[in-house]
């Protein structure tokens, strides 16, 4: 009874703080412009709630829905000389595949009655499971052969066995990741796809200087917030707090490794979260503050958006491609040159 | 370098890498290549393609090295697809099982398992003679290639 008597007036202490909360920002809303109202419900952190995001989202021209993903693989090529004689052949192992239309070696698992990773050629290596977006970033590079390629924060390694398997295990990928557990698991996927070519070490991308080599080709798959299509819990989990945290890191990696960028390198920036924060925000920073130009990507996605909550960013910025979950997860992706002034 | 000469030969076979392009780390052995090998600082954590690693005096070889193996003359023996997958699942392998054997197959000898594919699936050794007629276990599973499935739950 004591119990209950507690939780009750517990509970009302909660709404009413709530209420005030509400009271008071919506106050703010009216009063200010829509980063101060941002600002303030930060710090009164509230900001965490599925109607915040999916709100946001709407600001930014997207209508919120919700996703089921199929499951993706892509075929590691170096391994494979005739891919259709795998798809065939995993076919009549009962997966249901189709092709995915804007990816090379991507198919759509449509239908399986077991684990698409408890098959002999996956485990031999002759492909790899991929979300489809995420397959996207490493195909954004011109020319890999014989390159010297930094992957910065590589782990798990889909991203690494995808860039070998373009290289043709040639050059040398170099890729970093901070969790050593992840490299474990990252270390097993080179194995496992044959990779010949990549010398992985345990060291936070923003002290890539350490190791001093100079890339030309860089790929920061970065680590960020997500989105909700590959976690059912995303809004429960995440704030803007979150976000904002993601976003300063992800510009300490980019400010560290344009530094090993050869002058004729490239970049390519991605991350699987939907909150400009990390994305077109972080690319207008680039341009303004590390002398980065935005090279024009095309394929699957729409243009990076160049006014973010009544900031204008710079035209260029729609040279990014963003992917509103729906067919694949979340995704954000650009490619960067070091600008002629750089 | 001896520990992965001994192990080769246990199969009947030999393989030529460029010792000068072989790294020990604590106790494993990694096989770069030219251009890695310029970039290779002292304390990396995983480099080029993993050959094996020693442990109380044993060598434990990478699939790396069995599929180089495999594509030498070394003995094995080709099984059909209920026993390929069996034996990914870390099951020994019945005579029933082997389509086809290269090598002496005798008991005590050291046969890498392919598919039927021609992939290498793991290495096992003899426990009775291959030519024999025999209803029970004949290929003892030393290591599988389920074990990326295994260490992928482990590192979950």
């Amino acid at each position: 009874m004591l119990v209950k008597c507690i939780c009750k007036v517990y509970m009302q202490n909660v709404y009413a703080f709530n209420y005030a909360l509400f009271a008071n920002l919506t106050t703010s809303q009216r009063a200010s412009p829509a980063s101060t109202f941002y600002e303030q419900l930060s710090k009164l952190s509230l900001m965490s709630s599925k109607e915040f995001f999916t709100d946001r989202y709407r600001k930014l021209g997207w209508k919120y829905h919700t996703v089921e993903l199929k499951k993706t693989i892509r075929i590691n090529s170096a391994n494979v000389k005739k891919p259709p004689d795998l798809v065939k052949r995993l076919q009549d192992l009962g997966l249901v595949l189709t092709k995915v239309p804007f990816l090379k070696t991507g198919y759509w698992v449509e239908e399986s009655r077991f684990s698409a990773g408890a098959t002999t050629a996956y485990l031999s290596g002759l492909y790899s499971i991929q979300e489809a977006a995420a397959q996207i970033p490493a195909t954004l590079f011109t020319e890999l052969k014989d390159k010297t390629v930094l992957d910065a924060c590589a782990a798990p390694g889909g991203k690494t066995t995808q860039l070998a398997d373009l290289m043709r295990n040639t050059g040398a990928i170099v890729a970093l990741d901070i969790n050593r557990q992840r490299l474990t698991a990252l270390s097993n996927q080179l194995e496992r796809c044959q990779i010949k070519n990549t010398i992985v070490y345990q060291l936070d991308a923003r002290r890539v200087s350490q190791l001093e080599t100079s890339y030309d080709r860089i790929l920061l798959d970065m680590p960020c917030s997500g989105n909700f299509a590959t976690d059912r819990n995303w809004f429960k989990r995440r704030t803007i707090k979150d976000v904002k945290r993601n976003a300063a890191l992800q510009r300490e990696i980019l400010t560290e490794t344009v530094k090993m960028l050869e002058n004729d390198g490239e970049i390519i920036y991605s991350t699987c979260s939907l909150e400009p924060e990390e994305n077109e925000l972080n690319i207008d920073w680039a341009i303004r503050s590390l002398n980065m130009k935005v090279e024009k990507i095309s394929g699957y996605g729409q243009e990076g958006l160049t006014e973010v909550f009544g900031k204008h960013l710079d035209g260029s910025v729609r040279n990014c491609m963003r992917i509103w979950p729906g067919q694949t997860q979340g995704f954000f992706v650009c490619k960067l040159l070091k600008s002629e002034s750089a | 370098m001896k520990p992965i000469d001994d192990f080769v030969s246990l199969f009947g076979a030999s393989i030529s890498l460029d010792e000068s392009l072989i790294v020990k780390k604590s106790s494993r052995y990694f096989l770069l290549s030219a251009s890695l090998k310029k970039l290779t600082l002292k304390d990396f954590f995983y480099a080029g393609a993993y050959l094996g690693k020693v442990k109380n005096g044993r060598f434990f070889p990478g699939f790396e090295l069995l599929r180089m193996m495999a594509e030498k003359k070394a003995n094995r023996v080709v099984v059909n697809m209920k026993t390929e997958w069996l034996f990914i699942c870390g099951r020994d392998v019945f005579k029933r099982g082997i389509v086809k054997v290269t090598g002496p197959g005798r008991k005590g000898d050291h046969v890498l398992v392919l598919n039927c594919h021609g992939e290498c699936l793991g290495f096992g050794r003899v426990v009775s003679d291959l030519g024999r007629e025999e209803e029970s276990v004949v290929i003892k599973n030393i290591s599988d290639i389920g074990d990326f499935l295994r260490r992928e739950a482990r590192t979950r």
